[in-house]
């Protein structure tokens, strides 16, 4: 034991950095929390001399005639976004896996991983100029093929699949690789037995590449489900307008803005604070169904 | 998605939790501040010695023009807009945004260094800004001085981190400045005066400058045989035939009636001046039949001017992706020669109309009066203008730094040494007043040019002109010449010229018709918490509205603004106005 202790205690030195950053950037805001039920003004400072109300902030939130639209928004976005989000990859990373010319699978490999390493302030830019009514390069085609210009980025029936859509071709790359990377370790043996067995490439994909994805699927998919309330703030802040707050709005830019532009920042945490409990209930929700079905455990 | 990663279920907190550190930190050195200040740091020192070398040596820096000696060093913050980043900074040669003639006059006539802390590309109402400037005032981390709206000022105020500046107002302005600020009424200082005391100096701004004006493409409207607005029946007229009439001539549907900017207001491709000839008159605070006052906004005018504006949307005379535009990509439309009519502010030809006359020679505009329903001369709302209001940090060495800095700006444009065409609009960058931190101005000072240049053209001489008056004369005659540089400033003709849109604000004050905004205090308590939620309510309704939604969502949104906080402000506003009574 003594032994063990000392051999890992190294390990544990190394994970201490982490702990800090999460200590510092995750349990100590937390004493922000209070800032929900005052009437908080910042130049008093944190433990100043605020005025309590109570549960003022949150009913004034329910009052507001947007907040439940952007809950719904948000749940609606984050939750397309994650279904597509895993499939999307592992399909992909199926399809790439039975193309046989090398060169062909690793130039489309580097080509579809290239837009994750943009920031949405740079692909927001360019979405805007590609995907405008008048002129850009997606609806002039679409012209072409007689159909009427379509403005995605102002329409409420359009906004949420062209999120979800961006974010799907901007991400799925980083997805396809690590799937990739789970098919490379399953054992060659199983397919030469099945190719003896006389199973086409439909069946060996069937019955031994996706079930030796399983466990890398499921955990991409818990962690991911974390983030059911996240529905991307950098995107969103980047892409929409006041037009398409009806579909668009998240929570996240709606906290943005009530408490950065209109400084009200109790209101603004009242709403963090409602989002976090609900994330909360999700991931412990998640994590249980993950546990117990799946038989995965993170500790 | 996946970058958000692990901060997702905090994720909220991050936004807080930069101000709660930083507060946190200043909360526990707020009483070591002075202290702190004490401390060996060699500039600390410096500038303490100036504070006493100035105290000692009163006979200049007491004077308000009189000069630091030794030079201090004050901190404030800017942004940095469109206009001074390219046509004037782009144009003067070894000028910059730190370093040019404002600069050099404040540090070699005042012996006032200006730095400044951050500096944020933009107008102050953009997203970038107003979130910078909330942030700064969160950390509570600010500079000397700096400019703040009505809002702000009243939140410095109440958490005591701002000067008292009545005493020193009254020593340092100089009589030029306390006459100049002094000419709007005692509104603006009521509205920065807390307690009795003067929390801040306003940079008083003119309402009779809010005048709007409804810009029409006169070469389209002779092209299609049309007659200048009498009626709002005309107006939508107008919009409808500069639609579908092609008055381009390229045969194709894509001219706009009118020009509308996201923000839906503003000086120019506003709606304020369209929905005056409704009687409604948004944003402003006005007096019902029984004498109190209500919030235009939420009036039932407001519903017929919607219903207008929608009509026209459906009708494709407003573009349809107008909701994500702002001023500048419609500046750009208008450039382009898409746009026939737009409302604004009298100085809408030199921007952004005087772009579409570089492109198009012979493309013509010109201001008409806002107009009623019927023949019946329209009001012309004119909202409560001065907005920005200069604070100093509480504890700052010299407080009475800014009020020198205003002395100055005045006295090199208007005062007895002024260099009017070198410190505030020189030919070659008419924007150079705003390379200074502080831009105050004599708030008649526009209408009182135009009187005097209108007077000396109906006596024919121009020799009795001088200071502004004669600059603009000059501009005109120099279009007059119909030299390619007078073509430059072809705007300047079409407000200072003899239909001019000056001469429509001379007009206007004849002929008694503004409409004044009633509430000029400083915003109640109400207004600091709510008042930017519901403008954002309000503005998303409207625009939704005009893009399509039920008109009758007008009914609920004035429900929800009544409930969210609007009540309670009428009733404010109310209680202030009884009190002035």
């Amino acid at each position: 034991m003594g032994g063990r202790w000392k051999r890992e205690l190294p390990l544990h030195f190394m994970i201490l950095p982490g702990l800090l950053l999460i200590v510092v950037f995750s349990y100590i805001p937390m004493a922000g929390i209070v800032i929900a039920f005052q009437k908080f003004i910042p130049a008093k400072g944190l433990f100043g001399d605020q005025k309590w109300i109570g549960w003022d902030n949150f009913n004034y939130v329910m009052d507001l005639p947007s907040f439940a639209q952007v809950f719904w928004n948000t749940l609606s976005i984050a939750s397309m976004k994650l279904v597509l989000g895993l499939v999307v990859p592992i399909v992909f990373a199926i399809l790439l896996n039975e193309v046989k010319n090398e060169a062909v699978k690793r130039s489309v490999q580097t080509a579809i991983y290239l837009p994750y390493f943009l920031s949405w302030v740079v692909l927001g830019g360019i979405l805007i100029d590609l995907l405008s009514p008048s002129g850009g390069i997606v609806n002039s085609l679409l012209g072409s093929l007689g159909i009427e210009p379509i403005f995605f980025l102002g329409s409420n029936n359009w906004f949420q699949t062209t999120l979800i859509t961006s974010d799907i071709w901007k991400n799925f790359g980083y997805g396809t690789i690590i799937y990739l990377a789970a098919i490379t370790g399953i054992d060659p043996g199983l397919y030469e037995a099945a190719t003896i067995d006389g199973a086409n490439r439909w069946k060996k994909a069937w019955h031994i590449t996706l079930p030796g994805m399983r466990m890398v699927i499921v955990l991409l998919a818990v962690l991911s489900l974390g983030q059911l309330l996240n529905a991307g703030f950098d995107q969103v802040f980047n892409l929409y307008s006041p037009q398409v707050y009806e579909s668009g709005d998240i929570l996240d830019t709606f906290v943005y803005r009530i408490g950065l532009l209109d400084a009200q920042y109790g209101v603004a945490t009242a709403v963090g604070f409602f989002k976090s409990i609900i994330s909360f209930i999700l991931i412990a929700g998640s994590y249980f169904f993950a546990y117990r079905y799946a038989k995965y455990r993170i500790f | 998605m996946r970058k958000s990663g692990k901060k997702g279920l905090i994720q909220v907190f991050v936004l807080v939790m930069a101000a709660v550190l930083v507060l946190s930190a200043c909360s526990g050195n707020n009483d070591n501040n002075n202290a702190s200040s004490e401390s060996p740091s060699p500039s600390a020192k410096a500038s303490d010695a100036t504070n006493e070398s100035a105290s000692a040596n009163p006979d200049s820096s007491a004077d308000p023009l009189g000069k630091y000696d030794p030079p201090i060093e004050v901190t404030t913050v800017r942004n940095l807009s469109d206009v001074v980043e390219n046509n004037v900074l782009g144009v003067l040669d070894g000028e910059t945004f730190e370093d040019n003639r404002w600069t050099r006059v404040y540090e070699d006539q005042l012996g006032i260094k200006l730095r400044n802390l951050w500096v944020v590309k933009g107008n102050p109402e953009s997203d970038q800004y107003v979130q910078k400037m909330n942030v700064t005032l969160a950390s509570g981390d600010l500079p000397d001085f700096m400019a703040v709206n009505a809002v702000q000022l009243k939140q410095l105020a109440e958490s005591d981190m701002i000067e008292d500046m009545t005493a020193l107002y009254e020593k340092y302005a100089s009589p030029l400045t306390k006459d100049i600020l002094s000419q709007e009424g005692t509104g603006p200082f009521d509205a920065a005066t807390f307690d009795g005391k003067l929390m801040a100096i306003p940079q008083v701004e003119p309402s009779i400058e809010r005048s709007m004006f409804l810009w029409v493409r006169t070469d389209w409207l002779e092209k299609l045989s049309l007659q200048p607005p009498k009626t709002m029946a005309d107006v939508l007229a107008i919009s409808k035939a500069f639609t579908e009439g092609d008055p381009d001539g390229n045969n194709k549907k894509d001219t706009y009636g009118l020009g509308v900017n996201k923000g839906l207001w503003g000086g120019s491709t506003g709606l304020e001046g369209f929905m005056a000839g409704f009687k409604a008159y948004p944003n402003i605070w006005v007096e019902d039949s029984s004498g109190k006052l209500v919030y235009g906004s939420v009036q039932p005018e407001i519903k017929n001017a919607l219903k207008a504006l929608q009509d026209m949307f459906k009708g494709g005379q407003i573009d349809k992706e107008f909701g994500i535009k702002d001023g500048g990509k419609v500046a750009e439309d208008i450039t382009a020669g898409k746009v026939g009519m737009e409302y604004g502010e009298q100085w809408n030809s030199i921007w952004p109309l005087q772009l579409n006359k570089n492109n198009e020679p012979d493309g013509q505009w010109r201001a008409f009066p806002i107009v009623s329903e019927t023949e019946e001369l329209a009001k012309v709302p004119q909202k409560f203008s001065t907005t920005k209001f200069f604070v100093v940090r509480k504890g700052a060495k010299n407080p009475e730094a800014v009020i020198k800095l205003f002395n100055m700006h005045l006295e090199k444009n208007w005062g007895e040494t002024a260099e009017f065409d070198y410190y505030y609009a020189p030919k070659e960058a008419e924007s150079v007043w705003q390379l200074s931190p502080v831009q105050p101005a004599p708030p008649k000072k526009n209408v009182t040019a135009f009187r005097e240049i209108d007077a000396a053209r109906k006596a024919n001489d121009f020799s009795v002109l001088k200071g502004e008056a004669k600059t603009i004369q000059e501009k005109i005659d120099l279009y007059n010449s119909g030299s390619e540089e007078g073509f430059a400033v072809w705007g300047w003709e079409r407000i200072y010229g003899p239909e001019g849109s000056m001469g429509i604000t001379d007009q206007y004050d004849k002929n008694n018709q503004f409409l004044i905004d009633k509430f000029v205090a400083a915003p109640t308590p109400t207004m600091v918490e709510r008042k930017s939620t519901l403008e954002k309510l309000q503005n998303e309704t409207f625009i939704k509205i005009i893009l399509g939604d039920p008109i009758d969502n007008f009914d609920k949104f004035v429900a929800d603004w009544n409930k969210l906080g609007g009540e309670q402000m009428t009733q404010e506003v109310n209680d202030w106005y009884a009190s002035t009574k």
